[in-house]
């Protein structure tokens, strides 16, 4: 997780977040949303060099969904079309109960690594995601249990005490998301991003989401960083401006700015390696 | 229960989905997905409380 590490052509590992929970098709009418529009967009995305892949589930109406029964529709579809992508479930869920959060971890088989947010974040004026630490320390024992690898959420600064709390419990290396963007999340600047950096713990692996136009400039500065890079259209609808993107698109554009910078783009296998995630291919 | 601005439409004259989507007719438009947690009342999300539309629409303060 260093400059030096960059120099070095330390592969990157790129994450796909393909679907989310947020926005659906009234957005953007290529996301897909069905358990067979994901599995084809993960085919896609694989193919473009994309290692892991963040999947959310929801209802036939686009809604969202958090049942164990509709996670592992989308995640049986996913590993049916896909060679060897490692797939990572969502836990975020705003108001949704901790119950309920916990499902997407009891598929079968159990995902190799599932979002672990470090506390809250603001939708809006009423929404909130209150990620509490009873919430945060339940998903992560069932994580343990399950063998599944935790990527931490990291939606500001402050989340980073939340991340050192636990950081005794993490199997090695720690792996934590540094997620910049609108509202309570970090302010989106290159400064910012590089101060979270240096705070990270010896050892630790990071990636990095940037919300909206903040997507390209924000996992480019990770990859000199050392860092890995999540794209996506949960993140990110357009590939530029006015022109909508597709998930495959934005993975393309991921690693060939990697491979332009000197950073192989990492295999599923060497992923798992990189981050210490147990296979379940 | 369920907001009383929500519909459930497959078309807004403009977009055809499959599937009937929210819709809130205040706003004239579909509804996002973590919204339409709000219209549906689920997870002990209120309308009156919880959504701007809805209390700009009844005249609502937020200090009320």
């Amino acid at each position: 997780m260093t400059y030096e590490e960059y120099l070095d052509g330390k592969p990157v590992v790129i994450t796909a977040a393909l679907t989310g929970g947020i926005h659906g098709k009234e957005t953007h009418p290529g996301l897909p949303e069905t358990p067979a529009e994901i599995a084809e967009a993960a085919a896609a995305v694989e193919e473009a060099g994309a290692a892991v892949v963040h999947l959310h589930a929801r209802r036939e109406n686009g809604e969202r969904a958090f049942s164990t029964e509709r996670f592992q529709t989308v995640t049986d579809a996913v590993r049916d079309a896909t060679e060897d992508v490692v797939i990572q479930h969502s836990t975020g869920g705003t108001a949704a109960p901790d119950a309920l959060r916990a499902e997407p971890l009891c598929t079968d088989p159990a995902p190799e690594m599932a979002s672990l947010d470090m506390g809250p974040m603001n939708r809006g004026r009423r929404l909130t995601s209150e990620n509490t630490r009873d919430t945060i320390d339940g998903l992560h024992a069932e994580m343990r249990e399950r063998g599944i690898k935790p990527e931490l959420e990291v939606f500001n600064n402050g989340h980073l005490n939340e991340a050192f709390r636990i950081l005794d419990e993490l199997a090695e290396p720690p792996y934590l998301n540094l997620i910049l963007g609108p509202g309570t999340l970090t302010p989106p600047s290159p400064a910012n991003l590089q101060r979270l950096v240096e705070q990270l713990p010896d050892g630790a692996e990071f990636n990095v989401i940037g919300f909206g136009p903040h997507q390209l400039p924000l996992t480019t500065q990770s990859l000199l960083l050392g860092g890995h890079v999540r794209v996506g259209l949960e993140d990110n609808s357009y590939l530029r401006e006015g022109e909508r993107a597709t998930n495959a698109a934005l993975v393309e554009r991921a690693a060939r700015i990697a491979g332009e910078l000197g950073r192989p783009v990492a295999s599923p296998a060497e992923a798992r390696e990189l981050l210490g995630v147990r296979s379940r291919r | 229960m369920a907001c009383p601005h929500l519909d459930y439409r497959e078309s807004d004259g403009d977009r055809e989905f499959d599937v009937a989507r929210a819709f809130c007719t205040v706003a004239d438009e579909f509804v996002q997905p973590v919204h339409a947690d709000v219209c549906a009342e689920r997870y002990g999300l209120d309308p009156e409380s919880d959504c701007e539309i809805f209390r700009d629409r009844a005249g609502l303060d937020w200090d009320e």
